[in-house]
């Protein structure tokens, strides 16, 4: 009987060309687009070489430290600065044609021209004070021990490293994966159109279909739980192809603990099935109403769980922890997140925890509602 | 004018799922428009910019205190519980960029002359880990001559040797290009995102209320009526047109309303004019939808892959800046990317002569050229349609 049951809904649910594109076409799409437009997205944040000018005049030839200092933050692969060394006037029109970010022009004491404020703009004057901070220093410690000048020279030389990196993990703090997470999660809960037609499809007062399969002698139950296998099925096997499209198509990385991935994303298949489930069975209006709560929900909790603005998780997260706990598609984005930055398995589990909790509300409060129904007339 | 009067009929059946569309719209663009535009601000002295970073110390001592006063200068700092995966998490959301963290017995083996170090988490290769680098290097590089060449220095009197020497500043000239700056940052973020659920809005509204027309029987009923068929289609894209501005026209209502103080400037009509242009690629964008769309179900999938795809390519969620060279040539072939790019110059612009407006013209006439291939690609299907 299962076999039986079981493949025809397969073909059944493979003809409705519909849900396939919103549940599996649809959200490898979205991925598409994401990569496109997220890919460079973090680069304003990536330090490259500031281009700066400085004016060639006299006072520059003639202070060597200064020289010396500027040359040497221009060079090497880890350099500060892309030095242009010109007259005042081109340094003027570079400025103006935004070639450069400023020029420096060595004067008493040392000028920073630019057009406008900025963390480029600041790291030179940032460079320009440091300099001019060394030299106040060596003033003061000659003041008072003129005989260290030689050794001076030769410590300034040796400037040390006083930071050092310690990484709190091997993932790199790469916040453009969220966008995919959140991706995966909203995938799993589109999983609800394949939850909802199959209570639809099993409320004989709904549709003509469950009517007629409602007459058949198989327990009502028995029909509804191999249906919502065939749903599983098929749901899982579009959320695998999403990931391994995300994988190794898009090349976005979660972290070395696959299996826990996979484990994570049968859970949210489940949760999206259960969820559509529970509301087709407690909303008793038409199609459209349902389908607009289904969206409407899982829009929202995708918003929430950062899916358009990411930082507005972490604001929920700061200020209404308890609306995180509360937001399925959250659970799941954070559940491949700790998966992906941490060591430890304490929020993942959390996470995880809660989905079940949602997922058994979700299907005993289906069962109660559909368990036992009779109708007199249709 | 009995066609325009169906076609209101059928318009507001039609109202709720536009409406939607409009709400998410004014919703998402009040919150993100306004959160962007605080971000921002044009000012006319140099300001030195500043990071945030967590400073977590295990020992208290001048030195340490020190170069948190000097740290101050380049560093807002963020509070943030020493635990793992709270400092893992600000770091990843970009709460702050840089950690620090002085470890216990750092300034005493300092003192002594011993090689120490202090540990960071940053993001990796990032502008704020260099900027602050850059500081916390120089602070101890400097003490670090104090302490090997005047032996026997208190860590008080280094304390202030550092203070003195470390407020020595670099003056900075600001050269602006114009004296008048202007916020137009918001209008700006409003009239791109109006990109989004304009032509959402549009394509939803115009393919909907087509369908309908364009039913078989129906327009084989329409067809037998005494109106000339001219008549029909010149009513029908008439009601297309006006349901076209009065849906921009909603929109850019809005946007001056809640920006009303930065509205009254050549900007604005600079802005609207643009967008009306975009207006009108849209309503032709989705008349050729509307020709090759055969069911209700695939309007909802086109509507939102066409417009999602455009709006991700072409700079509307993601500033133009910040996506690859390959995407912005992709998109140059969107009418979305011409408009944004409008929009962005209409932003910049100060001086209203013509060599500053041209390239904003020639935008708008992209738009527009876009606009007629879409219609008349409509056109020559729909006639094809007719012989079906």
């Amino acid at each position: 009987m299962f076999t039986h049951i079981f493949i025809n809904r397969l073909k059944c649910l493979l003809h409705d060309r519909e849900t396939i594109f919103w549940t599996m076409i649809f959200p490898l799409i979205l991925a598409v687009f994401f990569n496109m437009a997220l890919s460079n997205v973090n680069s304003w944040e990536i330090f490259k070489a500031i281009d700066v000018a400085v004016v060639d005049d006299t006072n520059y030839r003639n202070n060597e430290y200064f020289k010396a200092a500027l040359n040497e933050a221009s060079k090497g692969a880890d350099r500060l600065f892309n030095l242009t060394v010109t007259s005042k006037d081109k340094a003027d029109q570079l400025l103006n044609e935004n070639a450069i970010v400023g020029y420096i022009v060595v004067e008493e004491p040392i000028k920073l021209v630019v057009n406008k404020s900025g963390i480029d703009q600041s790291i030179i004057k940032s460079f320009i004070d440091s300099y001019m901070q060394t030299v106040s220093s060596i003033n003061s410690i000659l003041l008072e021990n003129p005989a260290a000048q030689k050794e001076l020279i030769s410590s300034l030389a040796d400037r040390q490293q006083y930071v050092k990196e310690v990484s709190g993990t091997n993932a790199e703090p790469n916040n453009v994966l969220l966008y995919f997470y959140t991706l995966i999660a909203m995938t799993c809960m589109f999983g609800c159109y394949f939850g909802m037609r199959e209570v639809t499809d099993i409320q004989a007062d709904i549709s003509p279909v469950a009517a007629r399969v409602n007459i058949a002698p198989v327990h009502k139950l028995k029909t509804f739980i191999y249906n919502t296998c065939a749903s599983l099925l098929i749901h899982l096997f579009e959320i695998f192809v999403l990931l391994i499209f995300l994988r190794f198509v898009l090349n976005v990385d979660f972290g070395p603990k696959t299996g826990y991935v996979v484990l994570t994303s049968v859970l949210g298949s489940i949760t999206g099935i259960s969820f559509g489930a529970f509301i087709s069975a407690i909303v008793k209006k038409s199609e459209g109403i349902k389908v607009a709560i289904l969206i409407g929900v899982s829009m929202t909790g995708c918003f929430l769980a950062g899916m358009m603005y990411q930082n507005m998780k972490y604001i929920i997260a700061q200020n209404v922890p308890v609306l995180s706990y509360l937001n399925p598609v959250n659970l799941l984005t954070d559940a491949f997140y700790s998966l992906y930055c941490y060591d430890t398995f304490s929020r993942y589990a959390l996470n995880m925890g809660c989905l079940c909790i949602f997922i058994v509300i979700f299907c005993l409060g289906t069962y109660l509602i559909i368990r036992r129904r009779k109708y007199a007339s249709l | 004018m009995q066609v325009f009067k169906l076609y209101l009929k059928v318009l507001k059946k039609n109202i709720p799922s536009m409406l939607i569309y409009l709400v998410i719209f004014l919703f998402f663009s009040i919150i993100i428009s306004s959160s962007m535009s605080k971000e921002q601000h044009v000012d006319t002295l140099f300001n030195q910019q500043k990071s945030n970073i967590a400073f977590i110390s295990e020992e208290k001592s001048p030195l340490i205190d020190g170069l948190k006063h000097e740290l101050e200068k380049v560093a807002n700092f963020v509070d943030l519980p020493d635990e793992k995966e709270a400092l893992q998490d600000a770091l990843y959301f970009r709460s702050v960029y840089y950690i620090l963290r002085v470890p216990e017995g750092f300034t005493e083996s300092f003192m002594k002359g011993e090689n120490v170090q202090l540990e960071k988490m940053a993001v990796p290769n990032s502008i704020s880990n260099t900027y602050i680098d850059l500081c916390i290097e120089n602070y101890f590089n400097n003490a670090r001559l104090y302490v090997q060449h005047m032996e026997g220095i208190s860590q008080e009197s280094l304390v202030q040797h550092l203070k003195s020497d470390l407020s020595v500043n670099t003056s900075v000239e600001l050269k602006t290009k114009s004296n008048k700056p202007q916020n137009h940052i918001y209008a700006n973020y409003f009239f791109s995102y109006m990109a989004y659920s304009l032509l959402s809005v549009l394509i939803l509204g115009i393919t909907t209320i087509m369908l309908v027309f364009y039913d078989n029987d129906l327009r084989r009923r329409n067809a037998c009526s005494p109106l000339s068929t001219r008549s029909i289609n010149l009513q029908f894209t008439l009601a297309n047109f006006l349901f076209t501005v009065f849906v921009w026209m909603i929109m850019v209502v809005f946007c001056l309303l809640y920006n009303l103080e930065n509205s009254f400037n050549l900007n604005t009509v600079y802005f609207i004019i643009n967008s009306f242009v975009f207006a009108v690629c849209g309503f032709s964008m989705s008349f050729l939808i509307g020709n090759l769309v055969k069911s209700l179900n695939a309007i909802h999938a086109i509507c939102n892959v066409v417009t999602l795809g455009l709006c991700f390519i072409s700079g509307v969620f993601v500033p133009p800046y910040l996506l690859g060279s390959s995407v912005l040539k992709i998109a140059s072939f969107t009418p979305t990317y011409w408009y944004v790019n409008a929009n962005n110059q209409i932003a910049e612009l100060t001086q209203f002569n013509f060599s500053n407006i041209e390239p904003i013209l020639s935008c708008m006439l992209i738009q527009l050229g876009f606009a007629l291939a879409f219609f008349t690609t409509a056109l020559v299907i729909s006639k094809k349609r007719r012989f079906e």
